[in-house]
């Protein structure tokens, strides 16, 4: 003899319910719909800014540091150019990459969002002036944020590319004098055969 | 066992002990509206890594990674660290929508700390994003 299990209808409306709230819970859950809704994201506070931005300021320098001293460096060697010429080619590398230096740390006052870039990156250019990064001990490294490292990055390229171009601007050899084309003497008359 | 008993065993017990068998099982900051932030770390089986939000659906055959960051050499630049991260988005294609990878060809995916020298610069990205705004 069979048992029949009889399920109240009520029971069976509410398990059902149920199952149903249960997979579009696994289903929204599953699909990151929910992981979305509720993503939070983490802004950094004042103080990462801050050392964010002070590294973002030593690379900067750096690079302008660097490429000064291959400058200086390619300079003291004895050139084959003038000393007048070598002098010439040195000021104006120097001027270049001061005045990239300056065009770089202004472009991190934008991206920092301070209000008078141009006096924050005059101000950063004295204190560095002062204190150049080589003279101070090692920082602690800082992984900078996309932002900030495509300044430095760019930075460093440039600044490179400058000193390259001086480096080679005064090791290129002296001006030698062009030989001018001599007049040839008069062609003597090549005897023709003669019949 | 009388009713009363199987009650409690049904009612009290059981739903007891899968809660804690659950809750030794789930991290609590991986549960949605708790207000942590989860940034993963994937190292793909070819070296390289990409590090952000990760979605992970088991029974598709790839996962998805949204607001993506990835390390680039920078050795040649003046920075404290010879790599870089670099967000993903300003490449020549200009990818606009999430990074789908083929789950074959992931190696480890690791959580990243928030404190750490990633989660920080990413976290640094998302303050000046705001500024720019």
């Amino acid at each position: 003899m069979n048992d029949v299990v009889r399920i109240p209808r009520r029971t069976l409306l509410v398990a059902t319910g149920a199952l149903v709230a249960v997979l579009l819970a696994l289903a929204l859950v599953m699909t990151g719909v929910i992981a979305r809704a509720a993503d939070a994201t983490t802004v950094a506070n004042a103080t990462v800014v801050k050392t964010q931005q002070a590294a973002a300021e030593r690379d900067v320098e750096r690079a302008y540091e660097q490429a000064v001293e291959q400058v200086r460096k390619v300079r003291a060697l004895n050139l084959a150019i003038t000393a007048a010429q070598a002098d010439a080619i040195t000021l104006k590398a120097l001027n270049d990459l001061k005045a990239l230096r300056h065009s770089g740390l202004v472009k991190l006052g934008q991206v920092l969002g301070v209000s008078d870039a141009e006096a924050y990156a005059t101000t950063t250019e004295q204190a560095f002036d002062k204190a150049p990064v080589s003279a101070q001990p090692a920082p602690t490294p800082v992984l900078l944020a996309p932002r900030l490292y495509a300044i430095a990055a760019k930075m460093s390229e440039l600044a490179t590319q400058l000193s390259d171009q001086a480096t080679t601007s005064l090791t290129a050899p002296a001006a030698t004098p062009t030989p001018t084309v001599a007049p040839s003497p008069t062609r003597t008359p090549t005897p023709t055969a003669r019949p | 066992m009388t009713p009363s008993r199987r009650f409690i065993a049904l009612w009290l017990l059981l739903p007891a002990l899968l809660g804690a068998i659950l809750a030794t099982a789930l991290d609590p900051r991986a549960l949605p509206f708790t207000g942590h932030e989860q940034i993963s770390a994937v190292f793909l089986l070819d070296g390289q890594a990409y590090f952000g939000h990760l979605e992970d659906v088991p029974w598709s055959g790839t996962i998805t990674l949204r607001d993506v960051y990835y390390f680039e050499d920078a050795r040649k630049v003046t920075t404290d660290l010879p790599l870089a991260l670099v967000k993903r988005g300003n490449e020549l294609h200009q990818p606009a929508d999430a990074m789908r990878i083929r789950r074959d060809k992931v190696l480890v995916v690791e959580r990243v700390n928030l404190d750490s020298a990633v989660g920080l610069a990413i976290a640094a990205q998302r303050a000046l994003d705001r500024v720019a705004k």
